[in-house]
């Protein structure tokens, strides 16, 4: 029997097969054209590298006209506000995880499910399942991470530790509070730990009161929780640490950043610092600080009124893609190339090793093995990211942690107790939320 | 004046105009529309409302903060414009050494913010900067002290480092001033018996009254506007005991995103600032008068 085909059967199979052959090859569905990329904040090691990495995505990349730039961290926000008001953001803004709910909310960023559908599955692949979900808003993945810092770590002076006659790190507040005590000296302080409005020494207080069930806001109801008891005691806490005479001059605690704590340690001048995972890595320390970093002790008996949580973290090098790309192809095939282990790998030890890496394979490199073997240990066992949640991260956090930052000055400047500053801030802070969140 | 000298005259000063609606007109205009509309992170939320004003009164840190502005800009201006006056009237003797001063004195105006704020918060830290461990070495404090960390110290410390900056300019246009006053007049008062208080007071004084005014409306607006000493220095801590309008503005604008908030605070300030100066020059003008008169 034979079948006779009909010249419009004939045009549509044969058009069909030619689609199907070379439609996969066809240059026109690469991308190409021009992106700009935006990217905030970093350590200095971590600028130098990604700007390398961008001529090596030049050239797998011939099509696509990078436009690169970088800005400090701090002017993010106004800068990517403006870019958005007047139709001139990047096409791609790589900023903190804190920042996702508020440029989801008010569309300045788009779901990476909708740009790069077919690459998630590489992306969960190689990324830590952990830190990829911190790039998640409402079920959606609006940020590639790269890295996560976590809040809060203690640097020691193994010297001063040694010397003050103990063989381990403190583990719980009290032991911490005993171990400043017994590491003080005259022209020494047993701790420090930063108290200005810097918003990193704010996430590191928060790591504090997060590991004593407390938190910020709740998002249920509503409501600030500023008063919570896992946040009064935990600003007890560093008032402790201020009367027990361990810490320099509360006045100078309120003027010394981040930095400068990690600087002041890094010379010798205190024994003890609280910080983020990173402590001193970014800066290094003197010839003769023998130093150590460990997870921040925690409370005998959590006092909060939700989970205590092991950490909080975020990323500060989060890749996310503007609503208004005029590239959104060229934009996913940038993010894609941050997702690839070799570009994953500059976060273990190769040359960074100040950051918690979310490539797995980042993981297996001996750099960071050396810098960080608990760290390694504690990933390898599966525990590392155990009892951990995401920074605070909604809509209207910085009022919150604006309020937050004024209430521990004045609790750490002895203005006031910690249950009247934090009382203070949940009004001033809830009248903030209530007028930015409508 | 012929028609086509009046023709002349709008085309000259047209761009003036067209730069002055451009550039200051609708930004006012745009941010006292702004002050009464809610906006957040650029959604409009209503327009015709009080609310953003409502907000600011109800704010405990807003009462703190027009305290600190008024310390930042009625302090900050007296004091520059007073030792402005002093330094400029030393400046304006001739000698060898005076010379090398007028130029020597640029050099604070001449660094940028960044830098003056920066050199400035170091030299002042309570563990490291090289202020306090001066005092503590000579005996003068028992230890080192914050200056930048205490909050009844902070905003007189960043007054003084604003003076610091501000005050060479405003000292060499009073010494230009104080150069020009006629040398017969001096001498006549010196002949009179008139002292060197004397002589400042009735001669130079009146004859640079105008150079005063000028330099102390200027200095005012120039405070209002300075931002980066105060915000590097401090960022409005320690517990807002250094927060000015300006960084608040700041704060509120591209930290809380309410841009609502922040302009009702600028409308404030602009009301303030416009009534302060306008009541100046109101008390100054019979001083312009007589000299107009000589």
């Amino acid at each position: 029997m034979s079948k006779s085909i009909s010249r419009r059967r004939f045009l549509g199979t044969t058009a069909a097969v030619g689609a199907a052959t070379f439609l996969p090859g066809t240059p026109a569905f690469a991308a190409s054209g021009e992106i700009s990329v935006w990217k905030f904040g970093g350590t200095p090691q971590e600028v130098e590298t990604w700007a390398q990495r961008n001529d090596a995505f030049t050239e797998a990349n011939p099509d696509i006209d990078l436009n690169y730039s970088y800005f400090n961290g701090q002017i993010r926000r106004q800068k990517i506000l403006a870019g958005f008001q007047t139709n001139r953001l990047a096409d791609v803004i790589i900023a903190f995880g804190q920042d996702i709910p508020e440029f989801a909310g008010f569309g300045m960023i788009q779901p990476l499910d909708d740009i790069a559908g077919d690459k998630l599955a590489g992306w969960k692949e190689r990324i830590v399942p952990e830190v990829y979900e911190s790039g998640m808003h409402d079920g959606k993945l609006y940020a590639l991470p790269t890295y996560v810092d976590m809040a809060s770590f203690l640097a020691i002076n193994l010297d001063a530790l040694e010397e003050a006659g103990f063989d381990r790190p403190p583990e719980t507040w009290d032991e911490l509070r005993e171990y400043a005590k017994a590491m003080t000296k005259p022209d020494r302080p047993g701790i420090a730990f930063p108290a200005t409005t810097a918003p990193v020494d704010i996430n590191i207080f928060e790591g504090l009161a997060y590991a004593n069930g407390g938190r910020i806001f709740d998002e249920e109801t509503g409501k600030v929780t500023l008063n919570d008891p896992g946040v009064v005691d935990a600003l007890q806490f560093y008032v402790d640490l201020i009367k027990d005479g361990s810490t320099p001059a509360a006045t100078s605690l309120t003027e010394t950043f981040f930095r400068d704590t990690a600087q002041l340690f890094g010379q010798g001048r205190s024994a003890m610092w609280i910080g983020l995972s990173w402590l001193n890595t970014p800066w290094g320390v003197n010839e003769d600080v023998r130093w150590t970093g460990v997870p921040m002790p925690k409370p005998e008996a959590p006092s909060g009124s939700y989970e205590p949580v092991s950490a909080i973290m975020d990323g500060t090098a989060m890749l996310m893609v503007s609503s208004r790309s005029k590239n959104p192809e060229a934009a996913a095939e940038y993010v894609d190339f941050w997702s690839q282990d070799a570009q994953l790998e500059v976060w273990g030890g190769q040359p960074e090793i100040a950051r918690i890496p979310a490539g797995k394979a980042a993981w297996d490199n001996a750099e960071l093995k050396e810098a960080w073997p608990n760290w390694v240990k504690a990933y390898e066992a599966d525990t590392l990211f155990k009892g951990g949640a995401p920074m605070p991260r909604f809509i209207g956090v910085s009022a919150i942690e604006s309020a937050l930052g004024t209430a521990i000055q004045q609790a750490v400047l002895g203005q006031k107790t910690p249950q009247e500053a934090l009382d203070e801030a949940t009004t001033a802070a809830q009248g903030q939320i209530d007028l930015i969140r409508g | 004046m012929l028609k086509s000298d009046r023709f002349l005259a709008y085309a000259l000063i047209l761009p003036v105009v067209a730069a002055v609606v451009a550039f200051v007109v609708g930004p006012t205009y745009n941010v006292a529309t702004l002050s009464l509309t809610q906006v957040v992170m650029g959604m409009e939320r209503g327009f015709g409302t009080l609310g953003n004003f409502k907000a600011l009164a109800a704010d405990p840190v807003f009462g703190l903060v027009l305290k600190n502005t008024a310390i930042w800009i009625l302090g900050g201006t007296f004091l520059c414009v007073t030792v402005g006056l002093a330094v400029g009237t030393y400046l304006a003797i001739d000698s060898r050494m005076t010379g090398w001063l007028r130029a020597l004195i640029l050099l604070p105006w001449v660094l940028p913010d960044v830098v003056t704020a920066m050199a400035w918060k170091w030299m002042l830290h309570g563990q490291v900067g090289i202020i306090g461990q001066t005092l503590q070495s000579s005996g003068m404090t028992e230890g080192t002290v914050s200056f930048l960390g205490d909050p009844d110290l902070v905003m007189w410390v960043l007054v003084v480092v604003l003076i610091w900056r501000k005050m060479p300019l405003v000292a060499l246009i009073l010494c230009a001033a104080i150069r020009a006053v006629p040398d017969d007049q001096m001498e006549a008062a010196r002949m009179d018996g008139a002292n060197a208080v004397e002589r400042f007071r009735f001669v130079t004084l009146p004859n640079i009254a105008f150079s005063l005014t000028a330099v102390t409306v200027i200095s005012m607006i120039w405070i209002t506007a300075e931002f980066a000493l105060p915000w590097i220095m401090t960022g409005g801590g320690p517990a807002n005991a250094s927060q000015i309008m300006a960084t608040y503005i700041y704060q509120q604008s591209f930290e809380f995103f309410n841009w609502g908030v922040a302009s009702a605070m600028s409308v404030i300030n602009l009301v303030m600032l416009a009534s302060i100066v306008a009541l100046y020059l109101y008390v100054n003008r019979r001083s312009w008068a007589s000299e107009g008169q000589k």
